[in-house]
């Protein structure tokens, strides 16, 4: 929920305490060498291997890497709460300045609590979960000043203007609040207001933005970095967003599968990033600005912690398009290629422009196939408001997700639709594949109107198919993919070899292995669960997929193949698509048309290219300004 | 339909190699073998007292008999022959009571987590109603209305206890019915009692599998209960619990009459408590999704 | 059934509120504490129907086996069960909320001084049995939990499961060989030493002890308590240890424990402030689904150990079939168990904030 926006700005009531003493750009936190292993058969499996940087006071270091690399396995080694088995075998993490530092690792068990939120302070990745659902605000932030120090009378009035420093409306009247009353960044906010409560030389911020709208989100960055600058504070931040961390940090660090691909400067990385992998990640992302490229969607995924044994020489080699012979068997050390920019890869600074996959100059795929203008599917003034449960003798007005939309789609027509969260978009997507009923207005397809009856059910389904999210729960859990993807002809008799046909054909068409027909989802991944999600969708060949934020959960590579995938999909099988994403880069990859929503109202809608060229309304304007932009002479947030 | 089949990733292999299963099922299998070959193993007929050889202690003891094993009770009746004459009754109710309630349980909860609304709404309540009373009185209530009987026992266990069954999977089928492969299986041209057969019932079998095992040591207490106090069975049919009653009153004078008959009882409520907890492991769906890969 | 459904509930605190604080949720504050007293009307309604609807003959039920047909003929038309049964009902519930509850058919005396002077004794029973059945509970819980991962953990989690396993009167009838007779450790034989006596003020038979001064009379009334209480508390030790066991655990996974930790929070800390007050949610609402197993126990523990409380009349009256007590003592019992409920409620209103507000 974008509260954000209608929550006026508090401004700043007490002055901020006096800084501590602390030299600009001495050295916060060292680590060299750092390994850490969990247990495995026949030898531990190295979950991080040889990671060292350096963080000096007021700077922000960022930890960039897709899930399973490895970037919170560094906070967690920093908070010395490794999971159970695991262990540190080398390297040295020395904290502070003076005498080369404290060892984080080596002092004393209370020695290191007594630095936990005092001197080191985290921010997590969900704030509402982050909050002790029983205890008010108040309460959670007394125990932790009564901590640092602030005496028993005092506390309520440090209380009430750390809140104002985060920028919370009425903060007196939060602290009587409890986690659940409140939005996900108004949570995000308190964590970051006790993170800084006690000065803290370094600051960890685990992946505390993604969780939370594009708006939000820049709003947090704007506040961690002015109390950053503040107090001096040396801050980590973590992401999976390569763009976001090229302005908000000064020096980066790409993880992959344990080790540091590439370390420097921030800006230098994400303008020209030497090591494969780094430039492959930038290809997989879909740019809102610029000439439409075709995603680059680097094959396989990550590997997995139990694959590391198995890679003798460098990790990222199985999927490098330029690898050579030597990185098979011996891994690459990380050398100093360009001043303050070090890359471990056999190439260096002279890496070759890698071989672009053979498909990457057919610009031909975002062509639509050519096809009537007519649309199939219009939807006219549909709204739906939703009762609450059961208003016991009391009359509460519904909530209004979806007011007034109009809306038309052609055959092999793309159209996305944006906006945060509780903006309604997925209210209409559930809408138009008929799980909810509108309250108000029609939805014509082919011509007729489509109503509560079950001859126009079975019409619906056939021309009407959905991409759920969450792919793990859209798949039973008891079926096999065989199964799963041919769904759709239990309803009807059918031979079982025809089934099995079928079943062949929809997972060569969305491009997995023939071997996958007899696995259970538990046993795939994201990407691949994903894939059979679409496959089930496509087994009548309907006229409209819905897609309802079906990338979000994914990484980026894996992100790419599912776009691509949607376009070769488009081209063989001629299929219209309902995009819903709160991503405007996918959507402009994607869609030829866009819808913006906000609060159940459409508030802008035409072609992509030039909404996003040239929007109209205050709100598109805001989501715009909301996105990293990549050239990063551009100062963002504003 | 074989491998299009909705067959379980967990084989029948691990269910049956889990310890608890195979000590519960066993001693199950024990008491159904006794009920059936009871006539065969029994050294007396379960009624046939002998009134010159009142409250005799075991074989084992000063003044035992041998030709009665665990000795005897006030009329003269051999205990050991009740102890295994009973567990006729014990496995029938125990094979009957807890489908039974499962059955009415089960089709209460899938309509009401199902349907949802006011139907829903209607059955929590009577759930509800139904749960307000403890269970004890409400059984016997039950029986004092419908008069003694192995059959109305069967009856007044089902009525009591399928509120249990009801309210715990009813919960199971809310988390499934939200979950979004029912909307999918809808979608994919499912009728409504194809998707509660195909996605929702897969789904509560490992809890009810492991609740109506718990039933069955339940229903035999329950039964032993009502004996003690005189509303069970017809009067002439041994069970634990009637000796429980009679071995109460003498108990200074032959404990073994009372030691038995609650040994066996407190012997199949946890063979059948190890069963259950034995198979809920083995089938927890949270195991389920860890396997593979 | 009568041991306790806690058994069948696998302990998950998360479907423990699925189930039990679902429904309150939907509530305004006020109606959510005293929607229970409707059911009881209900509740009544239930009890009449069966008992009159379900037998074949009910005359048959309330007669002797000598009565002729004009006998017959005349205590229907007084007991008024030749109108239309609605109509029964109205009339005993009138007479109910007026604290008659008709007459015993065995003594022809009132019911409800029958029951208000059995009552206390049950009462006590009751409270002692909770009392000790929570101290055994928590105790257990925290215990486990303190040492998990430990040998003691396992070795509470196997005496629980063997406790859960046995209902509490064979546990009564266990204690009294045992401890009883065995190791003649404890008496089980009524309230009192043979020979004592204590003038009844109220009715609770360790108040009027104290009140009366009687200190050999209270240690002697302590004593026959301790085996009859220890019983029925095995009825909700057990799953109350179980429930906070298991919440405390899944507790610790939640990320706001992590977060406390981040903060450099002390472990005690965490565990009371933090893990503790949320880990309570889940074991109070066991307490009152437990409620009515404990307050079915006490039927038969006072049958076995031989106290005159409600579940020695109720017996009594079910061998007699004697309908207006039964009605009245189930009724009685279904108050009971409102009542703690109501209080449960209370409780977990107090505690979690996501009930009180909307």
């Amino acid at each position: 929920m974008s509260l954000a926006h209608a929550i006026p700005y508090a401004s700043v009531v007490t002055p901020v305490p006096p800084l501590q003493a602390r030299p600009a750009g001495a050295v916060l936190l060292e680590a060299r060498g750092l390994t850490v292993s969990a247990p495995g058969r026949p030898e531990r499996l190295q979950v991080l291997r040889d990671v060292s940087f350096t963080l000096r006071a007021g700077a922000t270091l960022g930890l960039v890497g897709e899930s399973g690399a490895g970037k919170s396995m560094l906070g967690r080694v920093i908070a010395r709460h490794l999971p159970d088995g695991f262990t540190v075998d080398a390297g040295t993490l020395r904290f502070g300045h003076g005498e080369g530092g404290a060892d984080l690792l080596g002092m004393p068990a209370e020695a290191h609590r007594a630095l936990l939120g005092a001197r080191i302070a985290f921010i997590p990745q969900e704030p509402m979960t982050a909050l002790n659902p029983v205890l008010t605000i108040g309460q959670q932030l007394q125990e932790h000043l009564l901590r640092l120090g602030v005496a028993k009378d005092e506390w309520r009035e440090r209380a009430t203007a750390m809140l104002a420093e985060v920028r919370i409306h009425q903060p007196a009247q939060v602290l009587d609040k409890y986690a659940f009353q409140l939005s996900g960044g108004m949570c995000q906010r308190v964590m970051i207001a006790m993170a800084f409560a006690g000065d803290p030389q370094l600051v960890v911020s685990d992946e505390a933005t993604t969780a939370l709208d594009a708006s939000t989100q820049a709003h947090i960055v704007t506040l961690i970095r002015g109390l950053q600058e503040r107090r001096g504070t040396g801050v980590i931040f973590v992401t999976h967003d390569l763009g976001l961390a090229a302005h908000v940090c000064d020096e980066l660090v790409v993880l992959y599968a344990g080790e540091m691909a590439e370390r420097g400067p921030a800006k230098r990385i994400f303008t020209r990033s030497l090591h494969p992998y780094t430039q492959a990640l930038q290809r997989a992302n879909p740019h809102l600005t610029g000439p439409r490229r075709l995603l680059f969607s680097l094959p396989g995924q990550m590997p997995g912690i139990s694959d590391f044994p198995s890679l003798q020489g460098c990790r990222f080699q199985p999927r490098c398009a330029v690898a050579t012979e030597a990185c098979a068997t011996a891994v690459p050390a990380m050398r100093e290629v360009l001043p303050g920019h070090h890359v471990r890869c056999v190439h260096g600074a002279a890496a070759p422009e890698p071989l672009l996959a053979a498909d990457a100059s057919d610009a031909t795929i975002f062509h639509a196939p050519r096809m009537s203008d007519a649309p199939f599917l219009q939807v006219e003034g549909l709204s739906k408001v939703y009762r609450p449960r059961s208003g016991w003798l009391r009359r509460e007005t519904g909530v209004h997700a979806v007011k007034d939309v109009d809306l038309t789609i052609a055959p092999g027509e793309f159209v996305g639709i944006v906006g945060e969260s509780g903006s309604g978009k997925s209210s209409l997507a559930r809408l138009v594949m008929g799980l909810e009923t509108p309250s108000e207005g029609r939805i014509l397809l082919n011509g007729k109107a489509l109503v509560a009856r079950a001859e126009d059910w079975e019409r619906r389904i056939a021309s009407i198919q959905m991409i759920f999210q969450d792919a793990r729960s859209a798949l039973n859990p008891r079926r096999r993919v065989q199964s799963l993807v041919t769904q759709s002809m239990e309803s009807r008799p059918n031979l079982h070899s025809d089934r099995q046909a079928r079943a062949r054909e929809l997972v060569a068409d969305v491009g997995l292995a023939p071997d996958m027909l007899t696995r259970f989802p538990s046993q795939m991944s994201g990407g691949q669960r994903q894939r059979v999600n679409i496959g089930r969708a496509l087994c009548d060949l309907p006229q409209l997929l819905v897609a309802d934020e079906i990338v979000s959960g994914l990484d980026v590579s894996v992100q790419a193949q599912i776009l691509n995938l949607l376009l070769r999909i488009r081209r063989e099988h001629k299929i219209s698509l309902l995009l819903i994403s709160h991503d405007l880069a996918v959507v402009r990859y994607l869609c030829s048309r866009v819808l913006v929503m906000h609060q159940g109202v459409v508030v802008e809608s035409g072609e992509t290219e030039a909404v996003l060229a040239n929007p109209q309304h205050a709100y598109t304007k805001s989501l715009l300004a909301a996105v990293p932009p990549r050239d990063l002479g551009v100062r963002w947030p504003q | 339909m074989s491998s299009l089949a909705l067959s379980a990733p967990a084989p029948l292999r691990r269910v049956l190699g889990e310890p608890r299963v195979v000590i519960g099922v066993g001693l199950l299998l024990l008491l159904i073998a006794l009920a059936v070959f009871a006539p065969w193993l029994a050294p007396h007929a379960p009624n046939e007292q002998d009134l010159l050889n009142t409250v005799l202690p075991p074989a084992w003891a000063p003044g035992g008999d041998r030709s009665f094993p665990l000795g005897t009770d006030a009329l003269g009746q051999c205990i050991l022959s009740r102890l295994i004459y009973s567990t006729r009754v014990t496995v029938i109710i125990a094979l009957t009571a807890p489908l039974g309630a499962a059955l009415l349980g089960c089709t209460l909860a899938l309509i009401a987590g199902y349907r949802g609304g006011r139907i829903e709404w209607a059955i929590l309540r009577m759930v509800d109603l139904w749960m307000s009373f403890p269970a004890i009185v409400l059984a016997l209530v039950l029986m004092v209305a419908l008069s003694p009987g192995l059959l109305n026992v069967i009856v007044a266990i089902i009525l009591v206890d399928w509120t249990r069954f009801c309210r715990v999977i009813r919960a199971d089928v809310v988390v499934l019915r939200r979950k979004d492969y029912v909307a999918a299986a809808r979608i994919t041209g499912a009728s409504h009692w194809q998707v509660v057969m195909k996605d929702i019932v897969p789904g509560i079998l490992p809890t009810l599998i492991s609740l109506i095992s718990l039933e069955m040591g339940i229903s035999v207490v329950a039964e032993s209960i009502l004996s003690f106090v005189g509303m069970s069975v017809e009067p002439n049919v041994p069970t634990w619990g009637v000796m429980i009653a009679d071995g109460l009153k003498s108990v200074f004078s032959s404990p073994w009459g009372l030691i038995a008959p609650v040994g066996c009882t407190v012997l199949t409520v946890l063979a059948t408590t190890c069963l259950g907890d034995g198979l809920r492991r083995t089938t927890d769906p949270r195991l389920f999704n860890r396997s593979g890969t | 059934m009568l041991t306790s459904p806690a058994l069948s509930t696998p302990a998950s605190p998360g479907r423990l509120n699925a189930i039990a604080g679902r429904s309150l949720a939907a509530m305004p504050t006020v109606w959510r504490i005293l929607w229970r007293v409707p059911m009881l009307l209900a509740l009544a309604a239930l009890v009449f129907f069966v008992l009159r609807v379900l037998p074949a003959d009910p005359m048959g039920m309330l007669l002797p086996p000598s009565a002729t047909p004009a006998d017959v003929k005349a205590l229907t038309e007084a007991l008024g069960l030749d109108k239309p049964i609605p109509v029964q009902f109205g009339i005993w519930l009138g007479n109910a909320l007026h604290g008659d509850l008709g007459r015993t058919l065995t003594s022809g005396l009132q019911v409800t001084p029958l029951i208000l002077k059995a009552l206390p004794t049950t009462l006590q029973l009751i409270a002692c049995g909770l009392l000790l059945g929570m101290v055994f509970g928590i105790g257990g819980g925290l215990l486990a939990f303190r040492y998990r991962g430990t040998r003691i953990e396992r070795a509470v989690e196997v005496v629980n499961s063997i406790s859960i396993s046995v209902p509490e009167f064979l546990w009564a009838i266990l204690l009294i060989l045992g401890v009883g007779i065995g190791l003649k450790l404890l008496p089980f034989l009524g309230q009192l030493d043979a020979g004592l006596t204590v003038p009844n003020v109220t009715g609770f038979l360790l108040v009027d002890a104290v009140v009366a001064g009687d200190f050999a009379a209270l240690w002697s009334a302590l004593k026959h308590l301790a085996l009859p209480a220890f019983a029925l508390s095995l009825g909700i030790a057990p799953p109350l240890m179980r429930i906070l066991h298991s919440s405390l655990l899944d507790a610790y996974t939640e990320d706001y424990v992590s977060a406390a930790r981040l903060r450099g929070l002390s472990e005690n800390r965490i565990l009371v402030r933090h893990a503790l007050k949320n880990a309570a949610l889940p074991t109070v609402s066991m307490l009152g689904i437990q409620a009515s197993t404990v307050i079915g126990g006490t039927l038969l523990i006072e049958t076995i150990f031989g106290f005159p409380g409600i579940g020695s009349l109720m017996v009594n009256a079910i061998g007699a079939h004697d309908l207006p007590m039964i009605q009245g003592l189930a009724l009685t019992y279904a108050v009971a168990v409102q009542a703690v409920n109501m209080v449960t409620d209370a409780v977990l209103l107090l505690l979690n904030p996501r009930l009180r507000t909307p």
